[in-house]
């Protein structure tokens, strides 16, 4: 904030390098703050009429990017995500899609507040998303916990 | 929903977002409906020159947006989807309340990874990146939009318009290719948009005739992303009573290039365009011209932590592209040469205090008045060529 105001308009072209400049070491930082306080690393959980025992990566983000939107057998996919802050989305969005959650966000407002797609539903915590993929034909979504669950079926990720 | 509600935009929308609620909540075997909003408010104070309210050496609070916006799937194939926007910015938009667009998509061949479809009603337009959302202040990289590409005045003609959109979208090992193509009856029927391309507000009256619009996305596999926007608009003139222009005629072209490289939590944009306006027929008030704008703006976007992201923008506008400087606009008219041109250097900081609330400050210092908002600042000769801004914003959303 302090930044902003007090910066001075001669000096542009003075700040832009040292902004880039110093990008590894707060690439580290920002690592280091994203990795500590995670859970162990989330699997992908599916309604049982899915097809298929394994899901890859590529696809895992076809779906969570909302370029794919039917599964094999042409059944429409159901996406569920935890909210933008919880440990568990941001562990699934890095590790597993390889995306910073911010940048799935902004993905899912463009397509949704354009009309062109719908944004993934948003549930409160991990049992309410076990419940609503149990309970959702072409569901899929993600629990921290490898416990396997009546009713839900776990992809292996290739 | 009968055929009746489809009468209209406002009775479409607002029975998708009627017959949403009660459902929505308790559905769980497939969401069929989602509600979605927003809103926002901005301070803004600036020297030497007004923008969206009295902001010169005092504080705007004109500057106010809220949006609701729903989305219904009848069947699997078909989305209907609206937005009712409320936007307040100074004197240049006094309109409050509104209709944004309207529209019902039919996705006419699905298959997993390919889409093509049809979308037809009060469409958005596609223009650039940023253009179809260019409302919901969380979509934006700043508090403003970069003003040259985006030009606030002429945004009545790039945000929706009565049509017919064809689309395809396909994602494969080389990346996600999508694409475009419709026409429009373009909106060129408001104050602002006279003034940009007849030069003031005038008694008769712009009427947009037809419009194509185009535009190709790929995002590549190395997280680019390259875009091509073309849009070619056509609008008759109407005299009114006691007018010194005749019945002329508007034509507006643009292509638009855009290029995004994303590397882990550093954005690099850049958006380049040429839009061209052709004037003929008004009579020797306004003699028939062909005049091509220049814009261009590059911005780098840094979250630096997961919650915080600072923006840095260099923006380039050029009224006559043959005539950056305004000299030979100065000699011809005699008004200030800084109308012709404006050059922004912009710095922004964003904090996402919670997933739904987001908090923005933003500075400019801005060489030129070319983008400068007309109804804001009626005097040409007290508009100065120098001028800075700061605007802190507050949006929530949900």
């Amino acid at each position: 904030m302090c930044r902003a105001i007090k910066w001075q308009p001669n000096k542009t072209k003075a700040l832009r390098p040292v902004a880039h400049a110093r990008f590894p070491t707060w690439q580290l930082l920002l690592l280091a703050f994203l990795l500590t306080p995670l859970a162990a690393p989330a699997g992908v959980i599916v309604h049982p009429d899915v097809e298929g025992r394994s899901i890859s990566t590529a696809n895992l983000r076809n779906i969570y990017t909302l370029r794919q939107t039917l599964w094999p057998n042409r059944q429409p996919i159901v996406i569920f995500v935890l909210p933008d802050d919880h440990p568990e989305h941001v562990a699934f969005a890095k590790e597993k899609l390889g995306l910073y959650p911010y940048r799935l966000r902004q993905t899912w407002d463009r397509m949704s507040f354009s009309g062109m797609a719908s944004a993934p539903i948003e549930i409160k915590d991990e049992n309410e998303m076990r419940a609503r993929v149990r309970a959702t034909p072409g569901a899929i979504g993600y629990t921290s916990k490898d416990t396997v669950y009546d009713g839900i079926k776990i992809l292996r990720l290739e | 929903m009968t055929a009746s509600r489809f009468s209209g935009w406002n009775s479409l929308l607002l029975g998708g977002l009627l017959a949403a609620l009660p459902v929505a909540a308790s559905d769980l075997s497939g969401p069929r409906y989602h509600i979605q909003g927003f809103a926002a408010q901005g301070l803004i104070g600036s020297t030497n020159n007004r923008f969206f309210g009295d902001s010169r050496d005092s504080v705007s609070t004109g500057f106010s947006e809220a949006g609701l916006h729903g989305t219904w799937q009848p069947s699997d194939a078909v989305r209907l989807s609206g937005q009712v926007l409320y936007r307040r910015a100074g004197e240049s938009d006094e309109e409050g309340l509104r209709l944004d667009y309207a529209q019902a998509d039919w996705h006419f061949f699905r298959a997993e990874t390919t889409q093509f479809g049809l979308k037809l009603g009060k469409v958005k337009l596609p223009y650039g990146l940023y253009n179809e959302t260019r409302d919901v202040p969380f979509t934006r990289p700043g508090i403003l939009l970069p003003q040259s590409v985006y030009i606030d005045n002429s945004r009545d003609l790039l945000l929706a318009a009565p049509g017919i959109f064809a689309h395809g979208a396909s994602v494969q090992a080389y990346g996600a290719v999508d694409f475009l193509l419709g026409w429009v009856r373009p909106d060129f029927d408001s104050e602002s948009v006279e003034y940009v391309f007849l030069g003031n507000t005038r008694p008769g009256k712009l009427k947009g005739t037809g419009a194509i619009g185009a535009r190709l996305r790929w995002d590549a596999p190395t997280d680019t992303t390259l875009m091509l926007t073309y849009a070619d608009a056509r609008a008759d003139y109407s005299p009114g009573s006691m007018d010194s222009l005749a019945a002329g005629k508007v034509r507006f072209r643009n292509l638009l290039a855009t290029v995004q490289q994303r590397f882990d939590t550093l954005t690099l944009t850049a958006e380049y365009g040429e839009p061209r306006g052709n004037l003929s027929g008004f009579g020797p008030a306004l003699p028939g011209n062909s005049r091509t704008v220049q814009a261009f703006y590059l911005q780098s976007e840094w979250r630096f932590h997961p919650a915080w992201e600072l923006m840095l923008r260099h923006d380039l506008f050029y009224r006559d592209k043959d005539d950056k400087s305004g000299r030979q606009f100065q000699a011809a008219t005699g008004l200030p040469s800084h109308n012709m041109f404006a050059r922004d250097s912009t710095l922004g900081l964003r904090w996402d205090a919670t997933p739904s609330l987001m908090l923005r400050a933003e500075y400019h210092h801005v060489n030129g008045t070319g983008w400068l908002p007309g109804p804001d600042n009626p005097a040409f000769f007290s508009r100065e060529q120098r001028w800075n801004m700061w605007l802190l914003q507050a949006a929530y959303r949900f």
